[in-house]
């Protein structure tokens, strides 16, 4: 399957979209591969444009002053990723690189206001896109203020399943938020719980 | 009546290596290199003949999840230490043979042995995954620390060298690792100038790894070190001369005619499973290993 389509699969999960009317509104994307480990923004760089992840995996994070990294998200298959202070003409004030080899589409900053104009319902979609990434964003600084560590892992299976076997422990320990120590922890506590029951 | 020769259908260079963890180049023949049916075997890894300079790192591959299938590390060169949350530890060393069962799930990891690492020298090894049927799948994890002197040995005739026996029989020797399905996996050792001959039913999935040396195959074709001899489902002999001194990793076995879904270090039978191995991993239900 052309790797675009998997996006046009997306968006028919999602709304009454027909082959012909995705053919009218995809002209603007593109597809692009990067290397494991590429770096695709830095800090202080604008880019205006959103990933959909066909294969692999992508992450945002942010640097301190001492260099440790703070994972803000990360974007396996199906997944979209951007960066929004660019899309204010402001500068990016995280990273964004690959995890794994990845294979994206790249979808250019005014897809969803010109797909509208073409198939109104686009419009509905983006907004209810846009609260359910506020609705994410609310429940994960609920979860950074007030959750416990294993709390905050149990959640993270839930949302990313596969990641524990994808990414090595310092990144799922950094997204939560907690130490590798208190993520080993966790993983114990859950073992000692569950292992031969 | 005649056995009918099992002839080659292809003769297979290393696929390009990769690394698996910081310790181990690999080229993987199957499922990765080449699209080839060799059920009961999923996958064949094979690090060639590397020269390791001496470290203080602890080079290897750190805790990971099993489930569904068994890993078989066959060390040629080199030593390999490992640790399970069943509570099994060991050292692998040249010629022994560790048949790791994770069938219901296990976690481990596996490093270069410490001394081996503080001298360096030459390493090399092969792990093979064998599939478990549904049946067995979900049993217990068990362990099989097979010693090199373990192994059950058939002489060859004219002094022509010998057959270690890991798993199967041959020629009436039997080996010493249980296996859930039918299957065989020799290192056999041909002097050179002297041959081989085995026998196994045309049904049954078959590959040589040419490990040391060169090789001729049923008076046809020639392979050579690092090479992976697959052959056809026709018929049941092969006979095999050696043209130097030479090492072969036999394998052959009856195929597991059921379906598979594999997801990373989980080989089931159906999605459904794969979800369900990532789930109880994520929830500790492999244990625990640091």
């Amino acid at each position: 399957m052309p790797f675009i389509n998997q996006f046009k699969a997306y968006l028919q999960q999602k709304i009454a979209l027909t082959d012909e009317q995705f053919e009218l509104i995809s002209g603007g994307i593109t597809v692009k591969t990067f290397a494991k480990n590429q770096v695709i923004l830095s800090p202080g760089e604008t880019s205006i444009k959103t990933y959909f992840v066909v294969e692999g995996l992508m992450r945002s994070y942010s640097m301190d002053s001492k260099g440790k990294i703070h994972i803000i998200q990360f974007a396996p298959e199906h997944w979209l990723l951007s960066e929004r202070n660019s899309f204010f003409n402001q500068p990016s004030d995280f990273y964004i690189d690959t995890t794994e080899p990845v294979t994206a589409l790249v979808i250019p900053r005014n897809f969803f206001m010109e797909a509208s104009v073409h198939v109104p319902c686009i419009q509905d979609l983006n907004i209810t896109m846009l609260n359910n990434s506020i609705r994410f964003m609310q429940k994960r600084i609920n979860m950074l203020l007030s959750a416990t560590a294993e709390e905050r892992y149990l959640d993270f299976i839930k949302l990313y399943p596969n990641l524990t076997l994808r990414v090595p422990q310092w990144m799922i320990a950094s997204y939560l938020g907690i130490t590798p120590e208190s993520l080993s922890r966790v993983r114990k506590d859950l073992a000692h719980k569950h292992f031969n029951k | 009546m005649e056995n009918k020769i099992k002839s080659v259908f292809s003769i297979l260079d290393a696929p390009q290596p990769h690394m698996v963890g910081d310790g181990f180049r690999v080229s993987n023949f199957f499922p990765g290199g080449y699209k080839i049916k060799m059920s009961p075997f999923f996958l064949l890894d094979y690090n060639a003949k590397v020269l390791l300079p001496p470290t203080d790192e602890l080079r290897g591959v750190g805790v990971h999840p099993h489930r569904g299938f068994e890993t078989v590390t066959i060390a040629y060169h080199g030593a390999v230490a490992h640790h399970d949350s069943a509570g099994n530890s060991g050292i692998i060393y040249p010629g022994d043979v560790q048949w790791m069962t994770a069938a219901g799930g296990i976690l481990h990891k596996e490093y270069h042995e410490k001394e081996f690492s503080a001298k360096g020298g030459p390493f090399q090894m092969v792990q093979l995954w064998v599939n478990l049927p549904a049946k067995d799948k979900m049993s217990k994890p068990k362990y099989q620390a097979i010693e090199h002197k373990d192994l059950a040995i058939a002489e060859l005739t004219d002094n022509g060298g010998e057959v270690e026996i890991i798993a199967g029989t041959y020629n009436g020797v039997t080996g010493p690792a249980t296996t859930f399905t039918p299957l065989h996996v020799y290192n056999a050792k041909i002097k050179a100038g002297k041959s081989a001959v085995f026998n196994f039913p045309a049904a049954y999935n078959t590959g040589f790894l040419v490990i040391e040396g060169e090789i001729s195959i049923n008076g046809q074709e020639n392979a050579g070190a690092s090479q992976f001899i697959y052959f056809k489902n026709d018929g049941e002999e092969i006979s095999v001369e050696a043209k130097e001194d030479s090492l072969i990793l036999v394998l052959s076995g009856e195929p597991i005619q059921e379906p598979i879904a594999q997801y990373g270090p989980f080989l089931m039978n159906n999605q459904q499973e794969i979800k369900q191995a990532i789930s109880d991993y994520n929830e500790g239900k492999f244990g625990y290993l640091e």
